[in-house]
């Protein structure tokens, strides 16, 4: 198998790089962003200088404050993060239509395997497009090149706030041996307890630790453990599509809850919003993710995937709980939630061919339609779903 | 076959022109070696990946130019992982980094430190430092202070300074190179106003530098790589070359070090056998 040339973009504290964009001459101050109208509000995003004085994603703003007085606290404008995500996905798009970008939070992966013969080596690649989104757009990304997409986000993360970082193909073990085990995508703090435990920091210290050793404690995590700290991972880059990728909702809680019963009506009420907002745009979405924050600050993000994708409010429903099952681990009070939709496809307009619907999904679909015409009729509030007991 | 014999059979296999009448030894090797598109061309066989690229490069050339020091501030334990490839003998030329020549927004100062301390694993296989300037690095009074810094702060390395634009091509500037120890690169490039000319001129007797490019005029300026460098010389070509410049440079020091960078469709490393033939046969 060809080795993969794995670009990583990464526009350090997007939010605050666009807002100062928008407006110059917060440049000179640190800039926390926050929605300042909510009563216990988060912080969304933060400049490295704020970070330098402690400030977090998903700390309480109060908080934020004490450690950085002299902050600007701007409310949150996803629709011009994403309307600036839409401006570096376009930069990048000529170069490869493999594409994976996240939220509206400036990363992207880029697959560049085999355009050699057009555009030149990877590197030449990944810093003519550093320099063009420079120049044109005005932002200033780290670039991390790398023959997969986790150890280019790590090599990413070794280089922030600015920099790049070319991790050669054969050296992925090599390079993080000596880096500490907090770097490794994808380990809850759980887990990173757990490894402190058994007095592993390093992610070389992992790397030496057999598949069955890992198994015990880990379960089927251990896999996972097994090849990250090796360097390994063939996961895809998966093409996000262009413009709006995902569809998210927030919801801050009046008061911290720990009622699944509140927790699910509020996802409920989010996803009729994100499944009507689908069938607007004629979209199917694969994926919905849950990203919870506890009452002590400390997040957690799952998914449920939905193959082919789907705009059905139930179907998306029933993965909004899954993912919710998977991330509410902990025995603690929640303060938010965001649901996010992603990895949207256009709705195939084509009958399938030998899969029937069943009856329920025909009913469900009929619902689906009369509650579009209500809505339309009468308001987005003016119906919701429910579920018997 | 004895021992004498074999080793100067095996350095001439890997590309090194020996001494002879006068005329000093050369180095010849190519701008780069990790070039996946060297696969597809024949140059390294079919299924090499990376990291098997530099010992099968080292079997034919006994020196490369390393790019990828522009892209990326030079790392020594990725030098140190790199040398280990390579064997003993094998030498380097390393591009100083793209924030030390065309980016110059960071703090240069400290990217100079940086690069100090990320070449060290190198220093006992470099063949020289190359200080790549770009076309719009003019020959003014800020960028002549800078160069000096630059030179200053790299001292007791092996220097090399390639100038793109055409107003450093003067009597004063090889001067202060001459001073200073430092070698001036011979160019073969397109023939386009502005660009610093093909010049035999030797500022350090230690050793001459000369890089290929290619003369691919359209390509230059199209801002492509694939473009800029797919260039083929003809051995013609290159035997006027010989003539014209290699010869005076051989003449003038004690040793050279010769690179191409025509690297598309494995150009470059055909032009390196073609020209090594070409001396040997002389």
């Amino acid at each position: 198998m060809e080795d993969r040339s794995i670009i990583h973009l990464n526009v350090t504290d997007f939010a605050v790089a666009v807002e100062r964009l928008q407006d110059t001459s917060l440049q000179r101050h640190p800039v926390i962003v926050a929605p300042q109208q909510a009563a216990r509000a988060l912080v969304y995003d933060m400049s490295e200088e704020a970070y330098g004085d402690g400030v977090r994603k998903g700390m309480r703003l109060d908080q934020a404050r004490r450690y950085c007085r002299r902050a600007r606290i701007l409310t949150p404008r996803p629709r011009l993060y994403r309307r600036a995500m839409g401006a570096l996905v376009a930069k990048v798009l000529p170069y490869t239509p493999l594409l994976e970008q996240g939220e509206e939070d400036g990363h992207l992966f880029m697959d560049v395997t085999g355009t050699h013969r057009l555009f030149g080596p990877a590197p030449d690649i990944a810093w003519r497009l550093r320099r063009q989104v420079l120049k044109e757009l005005g932002l200033d990304p780290v670039w991390s090149l790398a023959s997969n997409k986790l150890v280019s986000k790590v090599a990413s993360r070794m280089v922030r706030p600015l920099g790049e970082y070319i991790v050669g193909v054969g050296e992925e073990a090599e390079f993080l041996a000596p880096l500490p085990l907090s770097l490794l995508p994808g380990l809850s703090a759980q887990e990173l307890g757990l490894l402190r435990d058994f007095n592993l920091d390093r992610i070389g210290q992992l790397a030496q630790l057999k598949r069955e050793q890992l198994a015990v404690p880990f379960q089927g995590r251990g896999e996972y453990l097994y090849a990250a700290s090796r360097g390994q991972d063939r996961t895809p880059v998966i093409p996000g599509g262009t413009g709006g990728s995902q569809l998210s909702r927030e919801h801050h809680f009046e008061g911290d809850t720990a009622d699944p019963g509140e927790l699910q009506g509020v996802l409920t009420a989010l996803i009729q919003v994100i499944g009507r907002q689908l069938r607007q745009e004629g979209k199917v979405g694969q994926r919905i993710g849950v990203r919870l924050t506890y009452s002590d600050g400390r997040g957690a993000v799952r998914q449920a995937t939905q193959a082919g994708g789907t705009d059905n409010d139930f179907l998306l429903r029933q993965l909004a709980l899954t993912a919710l099952s998977r991330a509410w681990q902990r025995r603690v009070r929640i303060r938010s939630c965001i649901l996010v939709c992603d990895r949207l496809l256009p709705r195939s307009r084509q009958q399938t061919l030998f899969v029937l619907r069943s009856a329920r999904e025909l009913q469900q679909e009929k619902v689906m339609t009369a509650m579009d015409a209500v809505y339309a009729r009468f308001g987005s509030g003016s119906i919701r779903l429910g579920t018997a007991c | 076959m004895n021992d004498k014999v074999q080793g100067h059979s095996c350095a001439a296999a890997r590309g090194v022109v020996e001494r002879k009448d006068g005329l000093c030894p050369v180095l010849i090797g190519t701008s780069g070696y990790s070039y996946t598109e060297w696969v597809d061309s024949g140059f390294y066989p079919r299924g090499t990946r990376a990291p098997q690229m530099l010992p099968l490069y080292a079997d034919s050339f006994p020196i490369v130019e390393l790019n990828y020091t522009w892209y990326q501030m030079i790392r020594a334990e990725a030098i140190s992982r790199m040398i280990a490839k390579a064997p003993d003998s094998f030498l380097f030329a390393a591009k100083l980094t793209r924030t030390l020549t065309h980016e110059r927004e960071r703090d240069w100062r400290q990217e100079l430190k940086r690069y100090r301390e990320g070449i060290k694993p190198l220093q006992r296989q470099l063949a020289a430092i190359l200080i790549q300037l770009p076309p719009d690095f003019e020959w003014t009074r800020n960028n002549r202070c800078y160069l000096a810094q630059l030179l200053d702060g790299l001292q007791g390395f092996p220097l090399a300074v390639e100038f793109r634009h055409v107003s450093w091509a003067k009597d004063s500037v090889f001067a202060e190179l001459q001073r200073r120890q430092v070698t001036l690169v011979t160019v073969d490039g397109p023939s386009l106003p502005g660009l610093f000319p093909c010049l035999d001129v030797v500022t350090n007797p230690s050793f001459f530098f000369v890089r290929f490019h290619g003369r691919n005029c359209q390509g230059w300026q199209s801002g492509n790589m694939q473009k800029k460098f797919d260039y083929s010389y003809s051995a013609q070509e290159l035997q006027q070359w010989n003539d014209r410049y290699l010869v005076s440079l051989r003449l003038q020091a004690e040793k050279g070090v010769v690179f191409f960078n025509n690297h598309v469709r494995a150009q470059a490393p055909a032009n390196a056998v073609l020209l090594r033939e070409l001396l040997w046969r002389e």
